[in-house]
């Protein structure tokens, strides 16, 4: 489970995070919604330690170590490679380095983004790119999955293709949190949602609950927060 | 460790192909030179010979031999030096800076390694240091090499042959990157260390505060300049120390300096730093 | 399957179920597909369709003996059963929408007959 206690972060006199509070549990697709700025990156980079913040963030009841990043990945809305690299040398690079790093699955995801080897990573497209990122991301044997707008800016092929592999192979006993502002036709992929807005949580909610109890979908509790 | 060595591999196989060229350059640029120089040299020392009618002994009596000091001040032989230097001072900047912008986001992938930022701090450090050991340790194997050539260039009777060790005492600048003693050498490189990782905190403060950082960083680079000569300075405010004493201080101040350095440098990229 | 987002999805997997079995594309005894397969096949998340087994399991339509794939229940009774919960839902629907238009019964039942038999002629000719 990833906790994330009271976190504030300052940019100058804007309050980029304002204690925020939520939990991630492994097994969930937990989701941060709101529109671009409010906080959402900037909380998943706080998580990994990526910038520094306020407060506490505690995953599986510890702090965060370097020996965290074999357990938890990011995966940002950008490459994480050198561009020169191809893939394959991007790949003979995280095997180096990650011990949880599982080839057979590596390639299994190749085959099914069809993605070449031998391509030069400043070669791909912007759909291809995001693919890399996330087959570099969940080849690794770790128990959070972290991923910031996974579908923005994504022909719709890719889309459907991410989706995919996210009802297949990404949950299975993983804790995914990924980050968006259009909640659009992976509503049902997700089981918690924690609206932002301002870098404070509006409301935190699990969509089934929202659905047996109230008849409310994720879009209707957003106009509802949104608007008031 | 182990991830400290990988990533030392990684860091220098980045710089490769820069690192090779300027070998190369300087290679080619140095053999050029004593080829070119000496061409000149003689032909200048006939032109002279003709014209004041001197012998080939009266020339060396008045003029002295043609010795390997031209050749070692030429531009053809120390450009290349300045510009490895040059090289490599822009890539201590360069060798951080080049992670964060444009295409390059490395640096997510960089922090999010699982080994320690001090690591991944000490081996982008030590990768320049490796190099810096390299091209110097290339010099010392040419310099024989472009000595030999040029005597045999020369006609002997011309020739005023020199051993490397007085050629390089000789030239300001070989004197200075090839150090005559084991304690000149770890004078030099050491100095070289603390400058190097004196710049790097300056580089962290700016890569955690930006423009705050800036100016944290300059005063770092300024307070650190200061204590490190505070002892010379205390000599212009009359206050003198012995050469032992002096060497003594100086010696203590740069190790802590560096130290410090490198702790708080490790520490920024730790706990300060913002991808 | 279409997803509604206002509806919890495990229920509608429920249902999706129920109405198989009505229909008859799963019969009785049928090896039906892991939770995995099922949710990267109806690309739904695997804890709704961890969520949908552990219902329909509680209901009696399927049962699992451990370590072999989940079947569909053998039970006639609560098959039975699956087939009127449909029936009646939609005639619950159907009346619903149709009270308002104040229909006497007789000329409801004319017209309902009509064009039940119209719809299975024209799937018959298909």
């Amino acid at each position: 489970m990833i906790e994330v206690k009271k976190i504030s972060k300052n940019y100058g006199r804007k309050k980029i995070l304002d204690d925020v509070s939520f939990t991630a549990n492994k097994g969930e697709v937990t989701c941060l919604i709101g529109i671009n700025g409010v906080g959402k990156t900037t909380t998943l980079k706080a998580i990994m330690g990526l910038t520094p913040y306020k407060g506490e963030i505690l995953i599986d009841d510890q702090k965060m170590t370097k020996d965290s990043y074999e357990k938890i990945t990011f995966i940002p809305d950008a490459p994480t490679m050198l561009p020169q690299m191809t893939i394959k040398q991007a790949m003979v690079f995280m095997s180096d380095f990650y011990t949880s790093w599982n080839p057979e699955r590596a390639n299994q995801l190749m085959g099914f983004f069809k993605l070449k080897e031998e391509n030069r990573i400043s070669e791909l497209s912007k759909g291809n790119t995001a693919k890399l990122n996330l087959m570099l991301g969940l080849s690794l044997d770790v128990d959070y999955v972290l991923m910031d707008e996974p579908f923005s800016g994504i022909d719709m092929f890719s889309r459907e293709q991410i989706a995919d592999v996210f009802a297949s192979h990404l949950i299975e006993d993983r804790g995914v949190i990924i980050t968006t502002h259009e909640i659009g036709d992976i509503e049902h992929l997700i089981d918690k949602v924690i609206l932002l807005d301002n870098g404070s949580v509006l409301k935190e909610f699990n969509t089934e609950e929202m659905r047996e109890e109230e008849g409310k979908s994720v879009v209707d509790v957003m106009r509802e927060v949104y608007q008031s | 460790m182990m991830r400290y060595i990988k990533l030392v591999n990684f860091e220098i196989n980045r710089f490769s192909k820069i690192y090779l060229s300027l070998l190369l350059i300087t290679l080619v640029s140095q053999f050029a030179g004593v080829f070119i120089v000496t061409k000149s040299l003689l032909n200048d020392a006939r032109d002279i010979m003709k014209e004041e009618r001197l012998s080939e002994a009266a020339y060396i009596t008045n003029y002295g031999g043609i010795d390997f000091n031209h050749i070692a001040n030429s531009l053809l032989f120390v450009g290349p030096i300045a510009l490895s230097a040059v090289a490599l001072i822009f890539y201590i900047f360069l060798i951080w800076y080049r992670d964060w912008f444009g295409k390059n986001t490395f640096i997510y992938r960089l922090l999010m390694l699982p080994t320690s930022r001090l690591s991944i701090y000490l081996s982008k450090a030590t990768s320049i240091f490796l190099m810096v050991l390299g091209l110097i340790a290339f010099q010392i194997i040419i310099l024989p090499m472009e000595n030999a050539l040029f005597n045999s260039n020369v006609p002997e009777v011309l020739l005023s042959e020199m051993s490397i060790s007085t050629i390089t005492i000789a030239n300001p600048i070989l004197s200075l990157i090839i150090p005559s003693t084991f304690t000149q050498f770890l004078i030099s490189y050491g100095i070289g260390l603390m400058i190097m990782s004196i710049l790097f905190t300056a580089i962290m403060f700016e890569r955690s505060f930006r423009i705050k950082g800036i100016i944290m960083g300059l005063l770092y680079c300024g307070i650190a300049a200061v204590l490190f000569l505070a002892p010379v300075l205390m000599e212009i405010g009359n206050f003198y120390f012995y050469p032992n004493e002096l060497f003594g201080l100086m010696l203590a101040i740069g190790i802590i300096l560096t130290g410090l350095s490198v702790w708080l440098g490790a520490w920024l990229l730790k706990n300060r730093v913002t991808v | 399957m279409n997803v509604n987002p206002r509806e919890p999805v495990y229920l509608q997997v429920v249902r999706h179920f129920k109405e198989q079995i009505a229909i008859g594309n799963f019969v009785a005894g049928q090896e039906i597909p892991s939770r995995r397969e099922l949710a990267a096949s109806l690309n739904i998340n695997p804890n709704t369709a961890q969520k949908a087994y552990k219902e329909m399991e509680e209901q009696g339509l399927i049962h699992t003996e451990r370590n072999f794939p989940s079947q569909i229940t053998t039970n006639e009774t609560i098959l039975q059963a699956v087939r009127q919960e449909l029936i009646l839902a939609a005639v619950d629907t159907f009346v619903d929408a149709i009270r308002p238009i104040n229909v006497p019964v007789d000329e409801l039942l004319r017209v309902v007959k009509e064009k039940y038999s119209e719809e299975i002629r024209e799937e018959e000719e298909k």
